[in-house]
């Protein structure tokens, strides 16, 4: 039996809790007492803000149809860029050729920020969900091409030649050995590569959209609505939140074998 | 415990090495590892190599097994010319290098899966040599589960159940602690005993070399040469306190050389 670590630290929780609550005070009576505050919402106006945005529409959809536009455009584009950053990944770590071929050009064009493609995605496909796709798949492209090449090359050689001892052909070396040691490494990138995604879709709305948290940010700065702006950063935070504990649930489950405690 | 001191030991021979050499060059300087190495394993029997530490005993295993092929003489298994890495030699890891993500039971099952055999007969099979190395109850624990000596057991019975001609254990207790070494020489003895197998053990233990060998062969400091071969024909279970292993230790340590 997989016996997991489930020690709660009473101590701690307690002190997050604390630390947000302290947070939220010296936001409150920074609103409240200061002439910098006038122009900020407070904490409770905040919070109304955010209830009444779940039932009542802020431009085409209520909070709710703006996260799902959103979630849905970095859904697409970092689906595209695990498969294909997956691939290269493997390729450019497990065939020699593959690594000469694509190693150069990989490491000239990943220290380039999504951002600076942007207008370039706007050229080239136009103001429509494309654009937006092509930046999201960028941002997480690389993150994950990345990961998974160092998670190739990584494999122990100890364990190929063990691997070989038992009797194992070279085409099944790939999928018996080269492949599960990646795992980790693989869900590192994608982790990495989501978090990267999302941050990515602001960005990509912000410069040009009808919908999403960005357009709610960049809305909300034209009608100079500060609460508006503060729902549409907060649910990027908490959005952002959620998907990365999603995804170290999953990597829990399937990487169990790399951190699992002595029972 | 009992155990006839008549058990067979074939005099065919399973490997012969002949003339094995290797060297190699490092900044533009020929480094000679191994020289003019002659010897053979017969059937079923413990064929320990002892030699000082970094004299070049894993190279020589590295060498039968073909992981990193000598660059002089022959190596033959059961008549057979070794020049590729394969399921007829199995080596059990100094390092013990287990697949991480796979379970006691698949670590040991492994073999089988790769060769095709089904699902059931594998299992069973299996089954039986986890049940021989003495972890039943722990087939579904990954290998960060288990201790140092329960890892090497999940080493030794992966090889075991593969069927090797000839095994070839590269100081498989060198990396345990003193009292869990001295248990898992017992262990193997015990498994050994059970299902004989050929094997070839390198160790720069003595106690642990005159503990489970049939033979020793005792290598020279870098290059490695063979310097004499030792029989060992008092009956097992061994007793380091026994006079026989005294003077056989004695005898083994007056033809070492000293070490700088």
């Amino acid at each position: 039996m997989i016996k997991r670590l489930k020690k709660i630290n009473k101590a701690k929780i307690f002190i997050g809790f604390a630390s947000i609550c302290g947070f939220l005070l010296f936001w409150y009576l920074g609103t409240a007492y200061t002439e910098v505050g006038k122009v900020m919402a407070s904490p409770i106006d905040l919070f109304w803000r955010f209830l009444q945005s779940a039932y009542e529409p802020i431009g085409p959809h209520t909070i709710w149809g703006h996260l799902l536009s959103s979630i849905s455009r970095v859904m697409m584009g970092f689906a595209l860029a695990s498969v294909c950053g997956i691939l290269l990944g493997l390729v450019m770590g497990s065939s020699p050729l593959g690594e000469a071929i694509a190693r150069p050009l990989f490491e000239l064009l990943r220290p380039i920020p999504p951002i600076a493609w942007i207008s370039i995605a706007v050229l080239w496909f136009g103001l429509g969900e494309m654009a937006k796709y092509f930046i999201i798949f960028l941002s997480g492209f690389f993150n994950i091409t990345i990961n998974i090449y160092t998670g190739a090359k990584a494999v122990d050689q100890e364990l190929i030649g063990a691997a070989k001892m038992l009797g194992c052909s070279d085409r099944k070396i790939f999928t018996t050995i080269v492949l599960p040691s990646s795992v980790p490494y693989i869900f590192t990138g994608l982790h990495i590569a989501l978090s990267s995604s999302w941050a990515a879709v602001v960005a990509a709305e912000m410069v040009r959209s009808t919908d999403g948290v960005g357009w709610l940010i960049t809305q909300g700065m034209g009608i100079s609505d500060t609460s508006q702006i503060m729902v549409g950063i907060l649910s990027i935070g908490v959005v952002g939140f959620i998907l990365s504990s999603i995804m170290r649930g999953v990597e829990a489950k399937l990487c169990a074998w790399s951190r699992v405690e002595k029972s | 415990m009992c155990l006839e001191p008549s058990r067979e030991i074939m005099t065919n021979s399973v490997i012969k090495c002949e003339n094995v050499s290797k060297q190699f060059y490092s900044d533009g300087e020929m480094v000679q590892v191994l020289e003019d190495i002659s010897l053979e394993a017969r059937e079923n029997e413990i064929l320990v190599i002892f030699g000082p530490g970094q004299c070049g005993k894993t190279t020589l295993l590295k060498a039968i097994a073909a992981l990193e092929p000598a660059t002089g003489g022959t190596i033959t298994i059961n008549g057979k010319k070794k020049t590729k890495p394969g399921p007829e030699c199995g080596l059990v890891y100094q390092t013990i290098a287990l697949f991480p993500w796979l379970t006691t039971m698949g670590n040991v099952e492994y073999g089988l899966k790769v060769k095709g055999m089904g699902k059931k007969e594998r299992r069973e099979r299996a089954n039986k040599y986890i049940k021989l190395v003495g972890l039943e109850g722990f087939e579904k624990s990954f290998p960060i589960q288990l201790s140092g000596g329960m890892k090497q057991r999940v080493g030794i019975a992966r090889v075991y159940c593969n069927e090797p001609d000839v095994m070839l254990l590269d100081e498989p207790f060198g990396h345990l602690d003193a009292q869990t070494r001295y248990l898992m020489q017992e262990e193997l003895e015990r498994i050994w005993q059970t299902e004989k197998r050929t094997i070839i053990f390198v160790t720069n233990n003595m106690e642990e070399a005159i503990y489970l060998a049939d033979r020793i062969i005792v290598l020279t400091n870098c290059p490695a040469k063979i310097k004499q071969e030792f029989k060992v024909d008092f009956p097992r279970p061994r007793n380091i306190t026994d006079p026989e292993f005294l003077k056989l230790r004695k005898e083994i340590t007056g033809i070492l050389d000293p070490l700088e």
